[in-house]
């Protein structure tokens, strides 16, 4: 498939040229975050390479740290919460707009989608103003309520893919004999559509897991997220404790990334 | 060999001026009016787009109509769900639960029917031996065969006992011996356990080989209500005509005394019944056109001019010019075909019996 | 026959709607949790920031009584005395309560050095106890020679209102001047349009950047073998996995002065000394079209694994050369991907805040940075959401295009 049979030879030069420019492309992609992972584990506090020697200390570091473990635990508990409430919502919603003839279905989509599209600082902004009236400034409530905003989309759209592949029939036969609705959606839909939820949870956990922005608005010292405490310590001085946070985080990522990997092939069956 | 249970007259479903509209302009079914009896095998059988799939989705409860009732067993049903309608449908694709076994499939209407434990185990094995498939009860549906997945698909809508079976071009996914076969074996099981089934297809020779009475289905309405003969030897009018089997549609006049035809080209037929005299349109099957030799002496000979000529094996396919229509389908048997050679620009002439002249009603 | 047919329609259209109606109402049930959560967790605090760039709560809240006072006020010489006594009683009360610093505060944004003008104001009145003899006009006037100038109570007068246009024409670099009529700011302090445009033009660079790069990478996966492309893809999805705090704190360890990239340079010989990456407008872009590289290249991709290589044998076969077959056949229809891909990518682009704050310089920051220290630094919460409402409405007329050209369907992930 890379050179068809029939190709002249400038073609041939074209082809060779353009993968060329593609994997080098494709290592830019990924370079920056391999060069994290050594770093984390460098013996000495300097960013150089070749890494003169191995240690975790800065793992070590990390584990010790009050602040880092209360951080994680904050992030941990918004992440979880935000990703149970945005799970259930997004994908009723997605259960209604996959019906046929849904009302408005365009606009609505629009609007549920929003979220991913208005810049972060605005929604930090508003929720700062919004929450302060109500007493939610620097809770962990209000952090959930933005997050679960923040990662609705994410859940709709991965629901809604996943039900656009789902046979409207098989809730028709269901009903023709004898399921009431409920049922339906228990024996029937829902084992069908429970890989793309299940990636549509892990899409929310890892949006507000990862989020700084609003988290740096919304939250005090009590509440401060992982990422927060992430984003002091690049902004006053950058150190390898740092970079061990972000190995880890990364191989979170790469953990998400292949669980949904795996959720979609099931899905597929 | 089958045991035909006889077909009652009594109405089981009845459409009283059904209509639906999907965008509020366009009607997709016209004011349907639709009786299907108890016991009986009714085709709905139309080309895409006609409503005949509309109207079986209305009667499972998927669709509610516009306006107009739906009666079953005489009671309306247009507000009640489909799991409260207790029939039973088999959809084109299967619709088979892919994350249950065979068994659980078919298991699945039993509990909402009081049917538990033992007794559905029982139901379940039985109806598994009905379709041939015992023994397959643990595999899911995707380890079967397309004619298998048919197979239980259909179970799953007899096994509690519906007051109706419901098919949307079931056998329209399988290749054209495994539907023959499933076409006999869906016949056999109806009529063994009397079931009433109506059955959603395009295919018209499918239509003529299972059914009890066919609705033709066009442009949102039933154009003809029959038994598959009549239908086929009375059409009611030209899109029946065309639509089930081959047909030729000939020009003609009644005479004033409304006895005699005369078709273009000369050749007059006289009618078994007078009719309004007139400008008329008659029909002829392509197969009641013969070679003149082999006619019989009250057979009506026209002349005619062969234009296309195709051989088909067991037999072949005629294109003539004759009886003042330019392309006269005329289909021959092989014997026939080989002693007569006719050639592209030949002349011969052509032969039916009076009988074979079907008048359309205007 | 026409008027006869007309009511039968529109009763069809009534049966229609009704027929349908238990099915859209449920299926509106089952989105409804989902809009209202969102209407009270992300519309009503975007709502918050609306309002708040037009609030004009505080000149209300405390001039109680100079306000209606001054509203029959001709603006030709000075206020008659009511005018001045109830100015008089609004400072009294205004010291009392410690409400002053924030009106001056307020006006301060409108006529500078009027903070510490009303504060000393407030002071002075305060310690008046009964009515002078000369008149409260007096009495203030003496006070400082900004209460003598008409342009002082014209913007008294202009504030009567609790809402203001100040903010947003501000963001816009407009003021009103001592008429009241709208004119642009002086130059020395126009810079807001400065930095939307810089931010316009960061996102268009972005764009083009995860284009030009992004192209060939979705050109060769999907001329590649499953196994190959599968791997290039694994290259573009798996940053996108990665928090963008993460993607972001790469990049500061990459481009800074003692970082991966001068220490390589340095070894190689390239420059005896730290070359400036950090802090500077190519870290920021370098940054940006890293994290934005996979919306780009994803839309793109998907478009062009539909495009059957058979067009291109039947364009080769109808006498295309390889190049004309591409650009005739290939590339045309590849558009829809590439306007998907950069349309998000400029979208989300302008919204940035994380990277420019860690990697950009200091005075080349973008929209969103500037909301946030005017938030934080500044305090001044009118002109932060007033540069949000600018931001907020460039970036929804975008997706409105995107919404309207492609569909929000098409916004996929991974």
């Amino acid at each position: 498939m890379w050179l068809p049979q029939y190709a002249t030879p400038g073609e041939r030069i074209g082809r060779t040229f353009v993968v060329l420019f593609a994997v080098l492309v494709a290592l830019f992609l990924v370079a920056p975050l391999l060069v994290v992972v050594p770093l984390s584990f460098a013996d000495q506090p300097f960013f150089t390479f070749p890494v003169p020697s191995y240690s975790v200390r800065w793992y070590a570091d990390f584990f010790s740290s009050e602040r880092w473990i209360v951080s994680v635990f904050n992030s941990l508990v918004v992440a979880v919460l935000t990703a149970v409430i945005a799970t259930v919502l997004g994908t009723l919603a997605a259960l209604g707009l996959s019906r046929p003839d849904f009302p408005g279905r365009g606009f609505v989509m629009a609007v549920l989608i929003s979220p991913m599209i208005v810049p972060i600082v605005i929604v930090a902004v508003g929720a700062y103003l919004f929450f302060g009236n109500l007493g939610l400034a620097n809770t962990r409530t209000g952090l959930v309520l933005s997050h679960t905003a923040l990662a609705l989309p994410f859940v709709i759209v991965t629901v809604t893919a996943t039900l656009s592949g789902y046979d409207r029939n098989l809730s028709r036969a269901a009903a023709s004999l004898g399921a009431p609705p409920l049922d339906v959606f228990r024996r029937v839909t829902l084992p069908l559509i429970a890989p793309g939820v299940a990636s549509g949870a892990v899409f929310a956990f890892a949006t507000s897991f990862d989020e700084v922005v609003v988290a740096l608005f919304l939250t005090g010292a009590e509440q401060r997220t992982l990422p927060v405490q992430m984003f002091s310590g690049i902004r006053d001085q950058i150190n390898p404790t740092i970079m061990a946070a972000a190995t880890m985080l990364i191989a979170l990522s790469v953990a998400l990334f292949v669980t949904v990997g795996w959720l979609a092939r099931r899905a597929k069956g | 060999m089958l045991v035909k249970t006889p077909v009652g007259t009594e109405a089981l479903v009845a459409f009283e001026r059904v209509t639906k509209s999907y965008d509020g302009a366009t009607l997709v079914v016209k004011a349907l009016d639709l009786t299907v009896r108890r016991g009986e095998f009714l085709t709905l059988l139309g080309p895409s787009g006609s409503g005949k799939t509309t109207t079986l989705m209305m009667l499972a409860g998927f669709e509610r109509p516009t306006s107009g009732h739906i009666l079953l067993d005489g009671a309306p049903v247009e507000k009640l769900p489909p799991e409260k309608r207790n029939i039973g449908v088999v959809f084109q694709n299967y619709a088979l639960f892919p994350h249950m076994s065979v068994e659980e499939n078919i298991a699945f209407p039993l509990r909402y029917h009081g049917v538990t434990g033992p007794a559905a185990k029982e139901k379940v094995d039985k109806v598994l031996g009905m379709i041939h498939l015992e023994g397959f009860g643990g595999r899911r549906p995707t380890q079967l065969s397309g004619g298998q997945q048919q197979r239980v698909a259909l179970a799953r809508a007899l096994v509690f006992q519906p007051k109706l079976v419901l098919m949307d071009e079931p056998l329209g996914a399988l290749d054209k011996q495994l539907r023959e076969r499933m076409q006999v074996e869906i016949k056999h099981i109806q009529r063994s356990l009397g079931v009433t089934i109506v059955f959603v297809t395009h295919d018209q020779s499918e239509a003529l080989t299972m059914s009890d009475r066919i609705a033709v289905f066009s442009d949102g309405m039933v154009q003809q209500l029959a038994g598959p003969t009549e239908l086929y030897e009375r059409p009611a009018n030209r899109f029946v005509a065309q639509f089930i089997g081959e047909n030729n549609v000939l020009p003609g006049d009644v005479s004033t005394d409304g006895r005699a035809l005369r078709l273009a080209g000369g050749a007059v037929v006289l009618l078994p019944a007078a009719i309004a005299p007139g400008a008329v349109e008659a029909t002829v099957r392509p197969e009641r056109l013969q070679a003149a030799d082999r006619a019989s002496d009250r057979a009506i000979r026209f002349p005619a001019t062969v234009r296309e000529v195709f051989f088909l094996g067991d037999h072949a396919r005629l294109t003539c010019e004759g009886l003042g229509v330019a392309e006269l389908s005329v289909k021959m048997a092989a014997a026939e075909f080989s002693v007569l050679q006719p050639a592209a620009g030949s002349s011969l002439t052509l032969a039916f019996e009076p009988e074979a002249i079907h008048v359309l009603a205007r | 026959m026409s008027s006869l047919a007309e009511p039968a329609h529109r009763s069809l259209r009534a049966q229609t709607f009704r027929a349908a109606l238990p099915d859209r109402l449920i299926a509106l049930g089952l989105v409804l949790p989902a809009l209202l959560f969102l209407v009270v967790t992300f519309i009503a605090p975007i709502g918050a920031l609306l309002m708040k760039s037009v609030d004009n709560a505080e000149p209300a809240a405390v001039l109680v009584e100079t306000l209606p006072a001054i509203g029959a006020w001709d603006g030709v010489g000075l206020p008659p005395e009511p005018v001045f006594a109830a100015l008089a009683a609004d400072l009294k009360a205004a010291q009392k309560n410690r409400t002053a610093a924030g009106l001056g505060k307020r006006l301060n944004y409108e006529l500078p050095g009027m903070r510490s003008k009303i504060l000393s104001a407030a002071r002075a009145v305060s310690k008046i106890e009964t009515p002078p003899a000369g008149g409260w006009t007096e009495a203030i006037t003496g006070i400082d020679p900004v209460w003598k100038d008409t342009q002082t109570w014209s913007v008294l007068q202009r504030n009567a209102s609790p809402v203001t246009a100040h903010y947003l024409l501000n963001s816009l670099d407009l003021t009103r001047g001592p008429d009241g009529a709208i004119a642009a700011v002086p130059e020395s302090e126009a810079i807001f349009l400065t930095i939307l445009g810089r931010t316009l033009f960061i996102a268009a660079v972005v764009t083009l950047g995860t284009l030009v790069l992004g192209y060939p990478l979705a050109y060769a996966a999907a001329i590649a073998p499953p196994a190959v492309a599968a791997t290039l893809m694994l290259f573009v999805l798996l940053p996108l996995w990665t928090s963008l705090l993460v993607r972001t704190t790469a990049w500061v360890v990459l481009l800074q002065s003692n970082g991966v990239i001068n220490d390589f340079m340095m070894r190689l010989g390239f420059t005896s000394e730290p070359v400036q990456l950090i802090f500077t407008r190519f870290g920021t872009l370098a940054a940006m079209i890293h994290i934005q590289l996979p919306f780009t290249v994803l839309p793109i991709y998907s478009v062009m694994r539909q495009i059957p290589q058979t067009q291109l044998r039947a364009a080769r076969s109808l006498g295309a050369g390889p190049l004309s077959a591409f650009w005739r056949i290939y590339a045309p229809q590849t558009i829809p991907g590439v306007s998907a891909g950069c349309l998000i990518t400029f979208i989300l682009s302008l919204g940035y805040y994380l990277t420019p704050a860690l990697v950009g310089g200091a005075t080349d920051q973008m929209m969103s940075n500037f909301i946030s220290d005017f938030i934080n630094r500044d305090l001044n919460w009118g002109l932060a959401s007033a540069l949000g409402t600018v931001l907020l409405l460039t970036t929804l007329a975008l997706y409105a295009v995107y919404v309207r050209v492609l569909g929000a369907d098409r916004i996929r992930l991974g």
